[in-house]
């Protein structure tokens, strides 16, 4: 084979790998008039090279983002340089389907797009798009975020009740604690407990227990402030975290607790289990080093309520 | 301090040519900013692995928390460049890059596309006109973010690495009227600076 054979061959290898590579390939000029066009763009758009080339790209596609591309384009014929979008932040350039209509969830095929400057010389004569479908790897990713969410949340929420975790409600306690240290101002918390929680599983079983417990969660989560951290401290054990909150307030707030949970017997399987509940109430004070100490509070409160007959709120004196 | 790698010749050259090429890229950003863009004079350095934090920090005048936008370049001579600001005025890149052009609200753009957009148009501009003074021309990756909110030793991973000495060249800009700067970074492993030595010898040996 001779040098002219031997180039040929090569030309034509190319221009076959471009037809046939799973990539769009297509070439624009600084007008925005289409150059070239690859069969992976023919096949995904349903306009063939020849309906395409020698007009300007926005005709055959007015759904493209216009304003952004065009500047895009404009920079590699500027500058020489690459030029980049990911699917990221820009899910697609060309709304085309994907490979995946059934187990996708994605609305159009997400695309990774480069932009090369095609050079004469020192001087850019075209600018060559490539499109990679990066559906997969997007899916992947995403479910992946929502797993990782998922977890997330599973980390700061009591299963039974779905309120914050013991865990979740002592790093809030602790951060609010540290703010209320550097900054000043109020912080105070509830800790509450069921009144002969040890009654209600011993007589009516231990599905009944669960019921009381999550129907308790939802009359105080319906009673306090989203932005109060709610949590379950242990078995029937509750706190509540009120920052910016005075200790006459956290009382105000104590009994209001307190009277939703005792308004109306559990009703669980016909069965009428009446709660009542007993709950300490303590404010950050000069003396609290550490958030532990103003839990401690709390806890005596409650310990004084109990020990003053329950069902009722006492204040940490 | 000596240089490990460059005669002082080779090194002068170097710095000339590396300001050569800042100021067309400045030309071609300011043009496609439509705005003036102020590039430092670049700085030329070669570090240890060891010192290249440190180096950075002196040179960047960045202590504290960096967002670090990273790209590779690769061609004959091949590397990695950071573009790198202050972790509070990643909001002052985006605006920046509002200067690409009239944006119709339903192609609004994120701060962080905006942010890679800049990064990209800047590394592009710089590395470029660089290598093209060397008779390179580079293929560039996609821009990836190292981190936002991160320290600078942040940026080298020591035990990771594979090289013990890096060329860094760094040059940073300013919009005229804003006081934010953004610093770009090209570094280079050792392979890479023989090459650049070889094409340096080559231009000083034409004239």
């Amino acid at each position: 084979m001779n040098d002219t054979a031997g180039q040929a061959l090569d030309c034509s290898l190319s221009e076959m790998v471009v037809e046939r590579v799973g990539l769009g390939i297509f070439v624009v000029d600084r007008d925005m008039n289409v150059q070239m066009w690859n069969r992976f763009m023919h096949e995904h758009s349903g306009l063939s090279a020849q309906q395409v080339i020698g007009r300007s790209l926005f005709d055959s596609f007015p759904d493209l983002p216009r304003d952004w591309l065009t500047r895009k384009v404009k920079s590699v014929f500027l500058l020489g340089n690459f030029a980049f979008s990911s699917w990221e932040q820009r899910p697609y350039l060309f709304r085309f389907e994907h490979d995946r209509p059934i187990t996708g969830g994605v609305d159009f095929m997400q695309q990774n797009c480069t932009f090369m400057p095609l050079t004469r010389g020192r001087e850019v004569v075209a600018v060559c798009v490539t499109i990679a479908d990066v559906t997969d790897a997007s899916i992947v990713q995403r479910e992946r975020e929502e797993a990782l969410a998922k977890l997330r949340e599973y980390a700061n929420h009591d299963g039974l009740t779905g309120i914050a975790n013991r865990r979740y409600f002592e790093s809030r306690l602790c951060d609010e604690f540290a703010r209320w240290r550097r900054h000043g101002g109020e912080l105070a918390m509830l800790l509450f407990d069921l009144d002969h929680f040890k009654k209600v599983n011993d007589e009516f079983g231990h599905v009944a227990g669960d019921a009381v417990l999550r129907e308790t969660a939802q009359r105080v989560s319906a009673v306090v402030r989203q932005e109060n951290t709610f949590g379950r401290f242990g078995g029937e054990e509750f706190a509540l975290l009120l920052p910016a909150t005075t200790l006459d307030d956290a009382m105000l707030v104590a009994e209001k607790v307190r009277l939703t949970i005792g308004s109306a017997p559990v009703e669980v399987d016909g069965v009428h289990v009446p709660v009542t509940a007993s709950c300490g109430v303590a404010a950050a004070r000069a003396e609290n080093h550490d958030y532990v100490s103003l839990v401690n509070d709390a806890d005596a409160a409650l310990y004084t309520a109990k020990r003053e007959g329950r069902n009722r709120s006492v204040r940490f004196a | 301090m000596p240089e490990p790698f460059f005669t002082e010749t080779q090194r002068d050259a170097l710095q000339e040519i590396s300001n050569l090429a800042m100021g067309m890229a400045a030309t071609g950003l300011s043009e496609l900013l439509d705005a003036f863009i102020e590039l430092s004079v670049p700085r030329v350095r070669s570090v240890a692995i060891g010192e290249a934090a440190q180096a950075l920090r002196e040179m960047t005048g960045l202590d504290g928390e960096v967002t670090a936008v990273r790209q590779s370049f690769r061609s004959g001579i091949k590397g990695e460049a950071l573009v790198i600001c202050r972790s509070g005025e990643i909001a002052d890149l985006a605006t920046l890059a509002q200067g690409l052009g009239g944006q119709s609200p339903d192609e609004a753009m994120s701060e962080i596309e905006l942010a890679f957009d800049i990064a990209n148009v800047v590394t592009g501009a710089c590395v470029s006109s660089i290598l093209d003074q060397l008779g390179a021309t580079p293929v560039f990756s996609p821009p990836g973010l190292i981190g936002g909110g991160m320290s600078l030793d942040g940026v080298f991973r020591p035990d990771a690495l594979t090289w013990d000495m890096a060329l860094l060249i760094e040059v940073n800009f300013s919009l005229e009227d804003q006081n934010f700067r953004v610093h770009l970074v090209m570094l280079m492993a050792q392979e890479s600076i023989c090459i650049v030595r070889d094409a340096l010898d080559a231009l000083l040996g034409e004239t």
